[in-house]
């Protein structure tokens, strides 16, 4: 009987001792990638829209909005969007009858910072072409009738 | 002052573009009953680039910024011409710069155009009341079609948008810039009522028969 025991608690001390150093030692890291989203609205002027309000929709329910907010005196905001809900995230600044939305893809396939919109060489270039337009238009109707 | 894309309810923009469509129907109408049409076209498209090109041009007003409209100093110059060019102009504000946008445009381009005719008929009073020789009233007139013609337009913006706030977002907070972006205009309808005002004497000196 006493041998037994001694077998036991032997038994149960090596086990002991074979564990204790993986608790001893051992590191474990875990982790999980917060992606963190940070928009940054601007009018056309480049002026922030500061005190905007932000509307997120969730890529599962574009009905209902998924988080609210208000952008800081720079106009920027950030989030954390929920990773297990993929698909393209529609995020919408809005003040004052002016704003856009924007649709930003998580998952596998993600562009790490977009923006919508021209260099303003090529605002100038396309601004220039369109008002040549209407002065050539001018210059037709005002030909010289022969 | 442009409503872009996605602020507005289907229902609005689609009765902005009903409303559009019978006032360019109504405007090439009168246009064409002219002895010949073709004559202010280049007058039209000079102003219409100056439109196009006036939304650029911002003028600081804290806590916001504003920008030249200019709708009232094309009715008065155009007359009958300034809605096809007011539509013109937002169009391509719309496509090349995302200024305002192609689902609001029906609404922009009322809000904007249906002022600019009625500037016209304010301006039209000078020569009804037979006062077109005189540099005081032309630029009275002037001053009250570009102010009167902007003015209508800021309090048509400011009735669209604050009817139609949508539920999703803080309702209050909205009605407060909305109100804040309005009064913002105040100084720029004085502004454009002297521009106005010093555009039209300028041609009554210089080529009077360009004022309608």
């Amino acid at each position: 009987m006493n041998k037994w025991k001694l077998i036991f608690i032997l038994g149960f001390m090596t086990a002991l001792i074979s564990i204790t150093p993986a608790f001893a030692h051992g590191a474990k890291i875990e982790y999980r990638i917060n992606m963190s989203i940070e928009i940054t609205a601007s009018y056309d002027s480049g002026e922030p829209m500061a005190e905007a309000q932000v509307i997120i929709y969730a890529p599962n329910d574009l009905s209902n909005p998924w988080k609210t907010g208000t952008t800081d005196s720079e106009g920027r905001y950030s989030f954390i969007p929920d990773p297990l809900i993929p698909g393209t995230w529609d995020i919408q600044v809005r003040q004052a009858g002016h704003g856009d939305i924007i649709h930003i893809p998580v998952g596998e396939a993600i562009n790490t910072s977009q923006s919508a919109g021209f260099s303003p060489f090529q605002t100038i270039l396309m601004g220039v072409c369109v008002i040549w337009g209407f002065i050539g238009t001018a210059l037709f109707f005002s030909r010289r009738k022969s | 002052m442009h409503i872009p894309d996605g602020i507005l309810p289907i229902t609005v923009s689609i009765a902005g573009y009903a409303l559009t469509s019978g006032a360019t129907w109504y405007s090439l109408k009168k246009i064409n009953a002219q002895e010949n049409p073709q004559e202010s076209i280049p007058k039209a498209a000079l102003l219409t680039a100056a439109f196009f090109v006036a939304s650029w041009i911002h003028i600081p007003i804290p806590p916001t910024s504003v920008h030249l409209v200019l709708n009232g100093l094309l009715g008065v110059l155009l007359g009958y011409y300034a809605f096809p060019a007011i539509l013109i102009g937002l169009f391509f504000q719309a496509v090349m710069f995302q200024h305002g946008g192609l689902t609001s445009l029906g609404v922009n381009a009322a809000m904007m155009g249906l002022p600019a005719l009625f500037a016209y008929w304010i301006f039209q009073f000078r020569t009804k009341l037979n006062l077109t020789d005189s540099h005081f009233w032309t630029a009275t007139f002037g001053f009250l079609g570009g102010a009167f013609g902007l003015g209508l337009a800021v309090l048509l913006s400011f009735t669209i948008l604050v009817t139609t706030i949508p539920g999703n977002i803080d309702i209050a907070t909205e009605r407060t810039s909305i109100t804040i972006l309005t009064m913002a205009h105040i100084p720029l309808i004085i502004l454009e009522g002297f521009l106005t005002s010093l555009v039209v004497v300028f041609l009554q000196r210089v080529k009077p028969d360009l004022l309608p």
